[in-house]
């Protein structure tokens, strides 16, 4: 085309490409799937290699420690006699089959919660790209260009199956290197993917159904919990019931003892019907919308939500629920096999050395682990709590509050004194969850009372790593990581300190290692005050480091 | 004319993020009393400045003073005087329209419930709906009505009309009437310079972090020139030689020109010498300023291939 305007450089010299009548013809409703699958990996490129490479330390911690305390051909038998026969333990398990090997016992305690972790990153990855974006209005953005209506849907299902291998990866690879065998490391990570890939297919779905992403994150988690559920209930009846969850699926191709694989169709077929059925509820909702429509709220705010510590309680309420309903159930569960582990251990000393009191406190051992647990769950609580005054910066909001009449050490020790709150009172649930399930299954109704104590026990070392998460926001909103390494110590030296050998100094600096383990231990007051005056310490200094940075 | 009662003043305000300098030896005085408009392009520095009053940042160098107080320092103290609306506003998506409104009034010191209701009704907001739920336009509205619901004797507002629609933007021009009739001081950072020329008594015009222009519309208005077209009688051919006349046209008996306007004076009485037989003379626009401090140069009456003049 010769112009009789030369500049080429300007707008004006750019023309709509084609008026051609092939343009107004309706164009496949995936364009562009290719290109946004292509930019979604980009954004998830680190988190896929901290998805992958926690699904292959599960599987490298768990085939370590399994091969190690079951060397011997006896202590496997005792094994399957008492964890096949406890239905608590199936019930938090799978479906107990070929316990009498050591592989089949890895695959008996592991798989599930391979699942439940590939479960949750396709969750929180689906919703992020779908609903999220959503509602942040950046997928108008998006839709607006040359992109077909389904593409980012679909390229959202590739991108999570792209997770999904790279998890099954991971665990194929610790598998491997951990000695097992290549047909059985095959099965798991196959049937690992196929959970991430039936729980895509929910997410997609869930996604589509409610307006807002924490709404949908909440319904698809909902559907997670229920298919646990199902499934432990079908594993311990025995009849078949777990074959409606997915999580049933996976455990149902059984890796390294009845090793069949037909099972890994059904989450090929879910995750197509779910995604077909996502697609027919977008085509029938406007943008931004829901099936579910929002409701209508409070005109006016009560006199409370007017403070920091009554705004940083709004934000973080929904998560603090959400969270102690976990940590309650979870002690709960924990708890409901105090006896079954005695019997269990009185057969299989090694595993008696390694709780705290030994062999002659068992049950005092036991419940003392069920405590420590609650108590790290409730810990990263109190973490994420801390760390969401971060993402309010981020967001923009905490720049509203400091603009008012607020001082930036309100602000921050409000939010800090709501989330410490709040795992206090998750660590008196807890205790009180462990106590009940124990005289509710054959223990003393005398332990309540003591339990919960020793679960408060645990404030002041709650209390330090919310003193670490708000040191590292003081330092800066971007630094996360000191509270989360942070966290990984603690849980690493107080649950497989022993089983990974590790020297003693190592669990020094841990504040749950200073933390005394009742019932299993005496009290002491001395190490809890430390602890309390180092909390207080580093929260203190991450308050002040906070009034010399800039906001935002 | 005060001086140390000034609500804010900044000199020489200088702010880095990296190698970015997002202020450059910026000066900036905002009287009592007055709308001040503070107008830049993107990526000037107008919203660094804003936070640096507000003591969220803290500058590298030179000195701003709110109420005679350090921003930095003095923060919560001098934060019950002031309401601010930022540029971009994110609310809590759990919270209604109307909580968040009460929040960020409450943290301030409370806000007066009937002009709270007044102005929901005057902006059409819903003060039931989730946040999340909200338009950019029912966010800024949110900030906005915790704003002007409070008693602050000065308010900072960071292009608040800009996600508004043109009858929420002429209610706002109203309030900030009102707010000027009762005393109160405002910092209004806008693109809109209608807007601005409409509602502000001084403007300062930033670039590249620093203060280029600061004055009233008249005063500034001196500083450019003024497009005067004229027919006269006998063509007016002597324009060329006199100073401080540019982009002459001259078409047999009609001439335009633009002329520096403290040698209108001259221009006009020459013009009336050769018989004038109509005279149309227009002082610049704030656009025009605004184009001609940035570098572009607006109307010139012969487009010659884009040449410089």
């Amino acid at each position: 085309m010769t112009s009789t305007t030369t500049t080429s450089a300007s707008l004006a010299g750019t023309r709509p490409t084609s008026t051609r009548p092939s343009s107004t013809r309706p164009t496949s409703t995936v364009v562009g799937t290719v290109t946004l699958t292509r930019f979604m990996l980009r954004r998830e490129r680190f988190r896929i290699v901290v998805w992958s490479l926690g699904g292959a330390a599960l599987t490298a911690i768990q085939s370590v420690q399994s091969q190690n305390t079951y060397s011997d051909p006896g202590d496997l038998a005792v094994y399957a006699a008492t964890s096949g026969n406890t239905a608590a333990i199936i019930a938090m398990s799978g479906p107990p089959v070929g316990l009498d090997t050591v592989a089949g016992g890895i695959a008996f305690e592991l798989l599930g919660w391979l699942c439940l972790l590939t479960a949750l990153m396709v969750l929180f990855l689906v919703v992020r790209h779908t609903r999220s974006e959503e509602e942040s209005g950046r997928a108008e953005l998006i839709r607006a260009g040359h992109v077909g209506r389904h593409a980012p849907m679909l390229a959202t299902a590739l991108t999570a199956a792209v997770c999904c291998g790279a998890i099954a990866l991971g665990v194929l690879a610790a598998a491997l290197a951990t000695g097992l065998a290549l047909s059985g490391s095959l099965l798991l990570a196959c049937a690992v993917a196929g959970a991430g890939l039936s729980f895509t297919g929910v997410s997609l779905v869930a996604a589509q159904v409610l307006s807002s992403g924490r709404g949908a994150l909440g319904l698809a988690g909902g559907v997670l919990a229920v298919s646990y559920l199902v499934r432990a209930v079908g594993d311990v009846n025995g009849d078949g019931l777990s074959w409606l969850s997915p999580i049933g699926w996976a455990q149902g191709t059984h890796p390294f003892t009845r090793e069949q694989g037909w099972p890994l169709l059904l989450p090929l077929v879910a995750v197509g019907a779910c995604g077909w059925a996502a697609a027919r509820l977008l085509d029938a909702r406007d943008f931004g919308a829901g099936l579910v429509a929002g409701r209508a709220g409070a005109p006016c705010a009560s006199a409370a939500l007017g403070s920091p510590v009554g705004l940083a309680w709004r934000v973080l309420r929904s998560t603090f629920i959400g969270w102690s309903v976990g940590v309650v159930v979870a002690g709960f569960a924990y708890a409901s096999i105090t006896n079954s582990v005695e019997t269990f251990t009185e057969q299989n000393p090694q595993i008696a050395e390694m709780l705290p009191g030994g062999a002659a406190g068992i049950v005092d051992g036991y419940l003392a682990v069920c405590v420590t647990i609650t108590a790290l769950l409730c810990a990263i609580y109190v973490v994420s709590a801390v760390l969401r005054a971060g993402a309010e910066e981020g967001a923009g909001r905490a720049e509203l509050v400091l603009a008012t009449a607020t001082s930036r050490s309100a602000w921050l020790g409000g939010h800090v004194l709501v989330a410490v709150a709040g795992g206090v009172v998750m660590l008196a649930a807890s205790g009180l969850a462990i106590g009940t399930s124990y005289a509710l299954t054959g223990g003393s109704l005398s332990r309540i009372a003591p339990l919960t104590a020793s679960s408060l026990a645990y404030a002041p070392a709650l209390l330090v790593m919310a003193g670490a998460a708000t040191l590292g926001l003081g330092w800066s909103r971007r630094v996360k990581a000191l509270a989360w390494v942070a966290l990984g110590y603690v849980g690493l030296s107080a649950f497989f300190a022993r089983s990974l050998q590790l020297p003693d100094w190592f669990a020094l600096a841990s504040p749950f290692h200073h933390t005394p383990e009742l019932p299993a231990e005496e009290w002491a007051w001395p190490p809890l005050a430390g602890l309390l005056a180092v909390g207080a310490l580093l929260t203190l200094l991450g308050l002040l480091l906070l009034r010399r940075r800039d906001i935002g | 004319m005060a001086t140390t009662g000034d609500p804010i003043v900044a000199s020489g305000l200088r702010k880095s993020f990296g190698r970015t300098r997002a202020l450059d030896g910026l000066d900036l005085r905002v009287r009592t009393g007055e709308v001040h408009g503070f107008l830049g392009p993107n990526g000037s520095g107008k919203s660094t400045t804003i936070r640096v009053l507000l003591g969220l940042l803290r500058a590298d160098g030179g000195s701003a003073m709110l109420f005679g107080g350090d921003p930095w320092r003095d923060a919560v103290a001098l934060h019950r005087r002031l309401a601010y609306v930022p540029g971009d506003v994110t609310l809590w998506p759990g919270l209604t329209g109307g909580e968040a409104i009460d929040v960020i009034g409450a943290l301030r010191g409370g806000l007066d419930p009937r002009r709270r209701a007044a102005l929901l009704e005057r902006f059409d907001l819903d003060p039931r709906k989730k946040t999340r739920a909200y338009s950019k336009g029912n966010r800024q509205k949110v900030a906005l009505v915790a704003a002007l619901a409070s008693d602050a004797e000065l308010l900072l507002l960071d292009e608040p009309t800009s996600g508004l629609d043109p009858l929420m933007a002429a209610e706002f021009q109203e309030c900030i009437q009102e707010l000027r009739q009762a005393g109160r001081t405002v910092l209004l950072s806008s693109h809109i310079l209608a807007e601005v020329e409409a509602l502000c008594d001084r403007v300062s015009l930033i670039r590249l972090g620093r203060t280029v222009e600061s004055g009233t519309l008249t005063e500034l208005r001196r500083l450019t020139r003024t497009s005067v077209i004229a027919v006269t009688a006998d063509p007016a051919t002597g324009l060329a030689a006199m100073p401080g006349v540019h982009a002459i046209a001259l078409d047999g008996e009609r001439v335009s020109a633009h002329v520096d306007t403290d040698r209108l004076g001259d221009v006009v009485s020459y013009l009336a010498g050769l018989g004038l037989r109509s005279l149309v003379s227009r002082p610049p626009t704030l656009e025009e300023l605004f184009l001609r401090e940035y570098g572009v140069t607006p109307h010139e009456p012969s487009v010659a291939a884009g040449a410089p003049s």
